[in-house]
């Protein structure tokens, strides 16, 4: 489904050129759980991002599905974000003035779901994680994993094909990121190619498959 | 999608009330202050509109081509309506009419009431039944067919006649005008509306005035321009082609050869009623400012906004993230902001509304007007509204909206400045600028005002009081002076035709060595031989009329500027000639402004009346300084006593001074633009603290982080202030010129020259302002504690 070919990503500042990532392949089926690991700084983030078409690489090949995503109209990657891909942040990244279904909903609003479909949509997914009783608490009303529950249910309820997660459970304490592991897990199982980076060894031990990054270079152990 | 929306909006809001408060506050009052003078400028322009011809009507006036600078004259001769104007196949109508014991003086006429008291009422005319043919005048009672075609009839107005009849109707009544003279009440008329630059109190019929006059031979003058001329053009009729045809009316006319009738429209009585542009300028300098003020009010809101989307980033980076359009986003803020503009709007009309008795203050009017009850100015309002919401709204969309997701999700969008930065900092210099310029402009204006009021008129001023008196029977005025000058809290009594700023009656002279068609508009005065001591007029050569030398009843003084004009070296004993008569100059007085300082001195001639008071006069008294409060009532005692027939009411000079149209203009302008300037500071210094407000949060967070507090509170304090004193300069740079211009642009024949000492006070004041503003911010981060600063994320 992905493929990455040669990505280079730097950024050029005075009379320097630093490389974030160097010479990147990768190759991510469908229905994969991919895990990535990797010291501080070694450009995690940044193959996330890029994945996630919100970054650009400076050199390389991109396609999804065997096509070339590198050079997307605005229009044709708010599609993409819309209808095929769903984030999931390590700072959960709600919208504080936006209760917990609104929050879950917003995605639906982008694409166009009616009324009617989007509250049963979102109603399934608060039942699922068990949240129906929190659905008008605010953001901040919330514990961490209770936050994070929220932004997964945002970022699957459109049914994406792709769920990129960012050290979703680095905010979190051991129980509750076995919990939010265990949901990706799940998902997965029900068809969803998920990645994620992650510090933790024993949660990336979840994913199918765990690659490296050492400095910007892809270190397959 | 619509809830959506709305219910983003009104988080949003209450997320960020100060925010919130403070911008919308910022619309409100700039927009209130922009409809208040759209509405002011409104009614300025609807005057006379009421009537149904308004378009056909004309006034004929008398342009005076020989005098320096061209005369405009609003009045015209008899002659115009019986040898001119009635037989033109383009008038419809025409209509004469003459301020009762106007040209002169333009005063009322005393009105005796059952009681045998006197009303005062100002605005009398002499007048045609014609006026009710070309103007638009309901009348209450009476017929339009006969209400002012016999003589000794009067048509008075509706509130005139419920003074002199409180009860039942008045037609068919007697009236007694001065102490003398019946007239029969043939009609009521409703009074004529506020916006109606005519405002007759009262008619009296034209065929009376041929008979208390010297009968209908006046008819034929050319020469008494003391009366008004109008009339109805027929419909599709070119003015132009009419003012050609009437040009050369005065070409026979020996001294009045360079005098020429034209067609003055109705519509442009009120702006400018001697063709002359000082209030159509006056009007376009408060509407620039009004403009001005709603320009400030966006640039603020253009600013808040920038300011506070740093808040809102994560916001539009997670949306973005989840699937929402660039567009979207920017329609998301670009209505918003229209809605805020439309919301602003709609308080504003109430605060406007609530304000106008506050207008009416500063403006000395008497508006009744309603807001609501302009559509088509709400319409355009509202219009304005949106305009400035979607100009205001559009910017700040299109940075907002184009912020990278990466970057606002990691809180790094600040830290390197990138292009936004620039533009903020044009809104700001553009604030700063408009600030400066509307502070400028007020200083420059109220020392204008200042100057015009307080300027040294060259005549005493002070401890005089005066009246002016129609006597019928003829005295002596040695008995007056003396039984008044018996007492010693008066100094000096005089009398004389015109005083200044009452009065002025025109005349062309020629003079000795003046080339053969050299003519001269002057004011002429008559006058007895206690007027130049009274008013303290300074004899510069020779001397005054005196009882010593009989012959100077022929004789004339001139002033200073006559003198220039004539450009003599040697005036005393040189002639003028005046209606072929040649009349010897015996002095010259020291220029005084016979006018307020906003007219030239005009060139200046005084003759010696007879000193026998006689038809309407002016009396002049001076009094010792101290006994303001004794003065009024023995002169008023005395003066009754000598002339018990003739009614009268001494006046201070002050109310004369107050009466000129010049003085009232500017004092007006002078309010107006100290409020403006007081509602433009406010707006600056909410944006001022908003800007800085939101600037100092962002830097909170580093200070907390460095917790070297106090160095690095005055590193952002010096960083902060020098940002303001550079943008600030650039305001200097675009606001002061553009001050000057407006100083230029002032109408008025005399201005004090500018001084430095206005633009230093106004670019301290801004800075000041500034700095205030950014001390107070950054010392309320200084004394809270660190940590709490850091948590403020
Ligand atoms: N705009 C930029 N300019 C220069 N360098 C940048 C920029 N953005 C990121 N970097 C650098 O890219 C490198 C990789 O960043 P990235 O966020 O991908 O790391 P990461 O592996 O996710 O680290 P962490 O585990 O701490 O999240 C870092 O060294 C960072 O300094
Ligand atoms: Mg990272």
């Amino acid at each position: 489904m992905i493929n990455l070919t040669g990505i280079d990503k730097y950024y050029d500042s005075k009379f320097q050129r630093s490389f974030v990532l160097k010479g990147i392949n990768l190759h991510v089926k469908e229905g994969e759980f991919l895990s990535i690991m990797g010291p501080s700084g070694s450009g995690k983030s940044t193959l996330l991002n890029i994945i996630g078409l919100l970054d650009k690489p400076s050199e390389g090949q991109y396609t999804l599905f065997d096509k070339s995503v590198l050079d997307l109209k605005e229009k044709e990657m708010v599609d993409y974000h819309r209808h095929f891909m769903g984030f999931i942040f390590q700072a959960y990244h709600l919208i504080e003035d936006m209760t917990v279904v609104e929050n879950i909903e917003t995605p639906l609003i982008y694409k166009g779901v009616k009324s009617r479909d989007r509250k049963a949509m979102v109603a399934d997914l608060l039942d699922r994680f068990s949240m129906v009783a929190k659905k008008d608490l605010f953001p901040q009303q919330l514990s961490g994993g209770q936050q994070q529950l929220v932004g997964i249910a945002r970022a699957i309820v459109g049914k994406p094909k792709l769920l990129l997660a960012d050290e979703p459970t680095g905010n979190l304490h051991s129980s509750q990121g076995e919990m939010i592991m265990g949901v990706l897990d799940e998902l997965n199982k029900e068809g969803m190619t998920i990645i994620q980076v992650t510090h933790n060894e024993r949660f990336a031990e979840f994913g199918k498959r765990i690659i490296r990054l050492e400095d910007g270079y892809l270190s397959k152990l | 999608m619509i809830r959506h929306f709305f219910i983003n909006m009104f988080r949003n809001i209450r997320h960020n009330k100060v925010f919130t408060l403070i911008n919308l506050g910022n619309l409100v009052v700039g927009f209130a202050v922009f409809i208040l003078f759209s509405v002011l400028v409104d009614y300025e322009l609807s005057y006379d509109k009421f009537n149904t011809n308004y378009e056909q009507i004309y006034r004929v006036q008398t342009r005076q081509e020989d005098s320096y600078p061209i005369n405009y004259c609003t009045y015209s001769p008899p002659a115009y309506r019986y040898h001119l104007l009635s037989d033109l196949p383009e008038v419809e109508k025409v209509l004469l009419m003459r301020e009762v014991s106007g040209g002169a003086h333009g005063s009322g006429q005393f009105f005796t009431l059952p009681d045998g008291s006197q009303l005062n009422e100002q605005d009398g005319y002499w007048s045609e039944n014609t006026i009710f043919d070309i103007f638009t005048v309901p009348l209450i009672e009476g017929s339009k067919q006969n209400a002012l075609t016999e003589p000794n009839t009067i048509a008075l107005s509706e509130t005139l006649a419920k003074k002199l009849f409180p009860t039942g109707s008045a037609t068919g009544k007697l009236v007694t005008i001065g102490k003398h003279y019946p007239l029969t009440v043939s009609a009521v008329y409703a009074d004529f509306p506020l916006n109606s630059s005519l405002r007759p109190t009262y008619m009296v019929s034209m065929p009376t005035y041929d008979i208390l006059g010297d009968g209908p031979q006046y008819r034929d003058n050319w020469r008494q321009i003391q009366f008004d001329n109008f009339i109805l053009l027929k419909k599709g009729a070119d003015p132009e082609q009419v003012n050609a045809k009437i040009r050369d009316a005065f070409k026979n006319i020996k001294d009045y050869e360079k005098s020429f009738p034209y067609l003055h429209p109705l519509s442009k009585h009120h702006i400018s009623p001697n063709s002359q542009g000082d209030m159509l300028i006056g009007l376009a300098i408060l509407s620039l400012a009004a403009v001005l003020v709603l320009i400030l009010a966006c640039v603020n809101y253009v600013n808040l906004s920038l300011a506070n989307s740093t808040q809102r980033s994560k916001e539009i980076g997670i949306k973005k993230v989840i699937g929402s359009s660039q567009r979207f986003l920017a329609y998301q803020f670009l209505a918003e902001t229209v809605l805020h503009t439309l919301f602003a709007t709609l308080v504003a009309l109430f605060v406007a509304q609530a304000a106008l008795p506050l207008l009416n203050r500063i403006m000395e009017k008497n508006f009744d007007l309603s807001i609501w009850s302009n559509g088509t100015m709400l319409g355009l309002i509202l219009l304005v509204s949106l305009l400035v919401g979607v100009l205001s709204g559009l910017y700040p969309a299109l940075v907002i909206s184009a912020y990278n997701p990466v970057k606002v999700l990691k809180g790094k969008l600040f830290s390197n400045g990138g292009t936004s930065f620039s533009v903020k900092k044009v809104l700001v210099v553009a604030q700063f600028s408009i600030s400066l310029f509307m502070l400028l402009v007020s200083f420059i204006l109220y020392g204008h005002v200042n100057f015009i009021l307080n300027k040294d008129l060259g005549f005493a001023s002070k401890n005089i009081l005066y009246t002016e008196i129609n006597v019928h029977d003829t005295t002596d005025f040695e008995t007056i002076k003396n039984r008044m000058l018996q007492h010693s809290e008066i100094s000096d009594v005089a009398f004389s035709s015109t005083i200044p700023f009452i009065g002025n009656i025109g005349g062309y002279i020629s003079w000795e060595d003046g080339a053969p068609d050299d003519r001269v508009m002057v004011s002429r005065n008559y006058v007895n031989y206690d007027f130049i001591p009274t008013y303290n007029l300074k004899m510069v050569y020779g001397r005054n009329f005196s009882r010593e030398y009989p012959a100077d009843n022929q004789a004339c003084i001139i002033n200073e500027t006559a003198l220039k004009v004539f450009g003599w070296k040697d005036p005393v004993g040189k002639r003028i000639t005046l209606y072929g008569r040649a009349y010897p100059v015996i002095g010259v007085v020291k220029d005084f402004h016979p006018y307020s300082v906003h007219n030239l001195i005009p060139t200046y001639v005084m003759f010696l009346n007879s000193n026998v008071i006689s038809g309407s006069s002016l009396i002049s008294v001076r009094y010792t300084s101290g006994s303001e409060a004794n003065a009024k009532t023995i002169v008023t005692r005395e003066l009754e006593d000598i002339l018990p027939n003739d009614p009268f009411e001494f006046k201070d000079f002050g109310v004369a001074f107050y009466l000129d149209y010049a003085i009232g203009f500017w004092q007006t302008m002078k309010r107006m633009f100290i409020f403006f300037a007081v509602v433009t500071l406010f707006i600056s210094t909410i944006g001022l603290f908003g800007l800085i407000l939101f600037t100092v949060r962002r830097r909170t967070k580093e200070i907390g982080v460095r917790k070297v507090l106090g160095s690095s509170i005055i590193t952002v304090y010096w960083q902060l202030s020098s940002e303001v004193i550079y943008m600030l300069g650039f305001a200097v740079i675009l606001g002061c010129p553009a001050a000057m211009v407006i100083y230029k642009a002032m109408p008025g024949a005399y201005k004090e020259p500018l001084s430095a000492l206005v633009f230093v006070a106004g670019i301290l004041l801004i800075a000041v302002i500034a700095q205030l503003t950014i001390s107070y911010h950054v010392l309320k981060v200084a004394v809270s504690n660190p940590v709490e600063a850091l948590r403020y994320e």
